[in-house]
Order: C-alpha cells, then sequence, then structure tokens
C-alpha cells in the first residue's frame, strides 16, 4: 500500500444516527446513562430532548473509516477527544489525513489528524490516530 | 476525592461475544469484521466491566449523585493486538489521577483519569485503555452559590 505524508483518507459516513442504535449501546456498555435512552433528560440539559450518542461509537466511526483505508487490524493507537456531542437524526462523516510516516520492516507506521464531522462543520471528534499499513515489496 | 488515586479495580477476565460483536459492529455502521476480529471501540466496556467495575460504579466512586453531569476528556487507546471473539482477556487497572479545577462563574469540575490493561491467556499485552472524565458539581456549585 502506497501512502504519503499528506494523503487524505477516504471518508467514513453515518447518513443518521439512530436512537435505536443508542439503546443498543447502552446495553451492552450496561451504562446507566439516560442522556442515551430518555429524551426527558436531554431535553433537563438543554438538548430539546434529542438523545446523546455514545462517545466510543462516535470514535468508531472514525476507526471504520481507518479501518476500510487499511485494514481491519490496522489501528495501534487512537488519541482523542470530543469536542462536541452527536445527537440522534445527526449525520455525521469522518475524515482524515497521513500527517507523519515510520517505521521498519514490513509495516508502516501512518500518524494521521483524524475526525468526526456533524452536518454544518460542528467537530464531534478530534483525534490523532497511529495506524499500520503494509508497506510495498 | 484526591485519596481514590491509587485506587485499583477489583480485576476480572472478559469474553467478547459473538452476538455483542455483531450488535455493537452494526452500531457503528459496519457489518462484524472478518477472522473473528472484535470492533476496537469494544475497548471501551470491555476495559470497564472486565476490570470489575462499572459505568455507574465509576460515577458511584466519582460521587456523582443520581443525576450526574459527566463528560469526556479524552480516550487513548493503544492496540498491540487485535481484539478477537471468543478470546477471553485478563483485566487489570485503576483511577491513575484527579485533579480539581475551577474558573470563575463556572461550577468545580472534577476530573478523574482511569488505566486499564488487557493481557491475553498467554500474559501478552492485548491493549491499554486510558481515558478521563469530568464530573461538573453543578448541584453543590448552586448550593454553595
Amino acid at each position: 500500500m502506497k501512502v504519503a505524508v499528506g494523503d487524505v483518507i477516504p471518508p467514513f459516513r453515518m447518513e443518521r444516527v439512530t436512537p435505536e442504535r443508542m439503546k443498543t449501546v447502552a446495553a451492552i456498555f450496561r451504562d446507566p446513562t439516560p442522556l442515551h435512552w430518555d429524551r426527558e433528560a436531554t431535553r433537563a440539559i438543554g438538548f430539546d430532548g434529542r438523545l446523546l450518542n455514545q462517545s466510543p461509537i462516535n470514535l468508531g466511526y472514525v476507526i471504520n473509516m481507518l479501518m476500510q483505508w487499511a485494514g481491519p487490524r490496522c489501528v495501534r493507537r487512537i488519541r482523542a477527544e470530543f469536542p462536541q456531542p452527536v445527537l440522534d437524526g445527526d449525520s455525521v462523516c469522518a475524515g482524515g489525513r497521513v500527517v507523519s510516516l515510520s517505521g521498519e520492516g514490513h509495516e508502516t507506521l501512518a500518524e494521521c489528524e483524524v475526525w468526526l464531522d456533524s452536518q454544518g462543520g460542528t467537530r464531534n471528534v478530534a483525534a490523532r490516530a497511529w495506524v499500520a499499513v503494509p508497506r510495498e515489496p | 476525592m484526591r485519596t481514590l488515586v491509587g485506587h485499583r479495580f477489583p480485576g476480572g477476565t472478559y469474553r467478547i461475544e459473538r452476538w455483542e460483536n455483531f450488535l455493537l459492529s452494526e452500531a457503528t455502521g459496519i457489518d462484524p469484521l472478518p477472522d473473528r476480529l472484535a470492533h476496537p471501540a469494544h475497548l471501551f466496556h470491555v476495559a470497564i466491566n472486565g476490570v470489575g467495575t462499572s459505568i455507574g460504579e465509576l460515577f458511584q466512586l466519582a460521587d456523582a449523585g443520581p443525576d450526574p453531569l459527566v463528560s469526556i476528556d479524552y480516550y487513548d487507546w493503544r492496540i498491540h493486538q487485535p481484539l478477537l471473539e471468543g478470546e477471553t482477556y485478563s483485566l487489570s487497572g485503576g483511577i491513575a489521577d484527579f485533579t480539581r479545577s475551577r474558573r470563575d462563574g463556572s461550577p468545580t469540575r472534577d476530573s478523574f483519569s482511569y488505566a486499564i490493561d488487557l493481557d491475553d491467556a498467554s500474559g501478552a499485552r492485548v491493549a491499554e485503555v486510558a481515558f478521563r472524565w469530568h464530573f461538573w458539581r453543578v448541584t453543590r456549585a448552586r448550593e454553595t452559590a
């Protein structure tokens, strides 16, 4: 796989974040936080009754982008911050670009600036990822 | 709160089942990965639940109250080997750091850092999971205002 500093990673889109998926994830996580399943709870804190998506799932969209680019075993490290929540009904898009390359042997380690944005340009995830990409023979 | 730094969770094991990998992958918008690979997003709940605690207990330890206002500072996941369905992982970890901060006009913010390691059955390190949550003491700030 040919990779260079400045390469843009093909985006991953989630056209609509749904409350049904949030409820499934809340059960898997055993997460009692009502902000993922109770509209009254989110109304009380100013989100107009829209549910908040779980942050590991927001990060999951970014990871999906990386895996579709460099393979399902590629992610070596990801460090993420979450400036704004993703809400039910949002359309989100993960993007990224390569900022540096290192490594020896059969793999190159690509350091990538990655993010998740929702409609209107709101940044929901800002992260740095280190991704192993197979080196061309 | 500060005395919680160094608190160790009980430790334990976690096995990612096929059904939860299917559902969690689907929740992120993709089909399950090939070759028993588990979606890396599992690292969040596998770490917390596998180390012998829970999201609810972490809130209790932080004295978050019944209606907590919690935000995330960061996640930092280092993945040495891919996660696999059907593998049993051993987990260990604890509370790594605590800071309290307050700016004028803002509620007190207590921040806890957690660090949890995942090892496979042979003892090899699979992943290191660190994360930090902010607990906003909104009610307390209003009560003391």
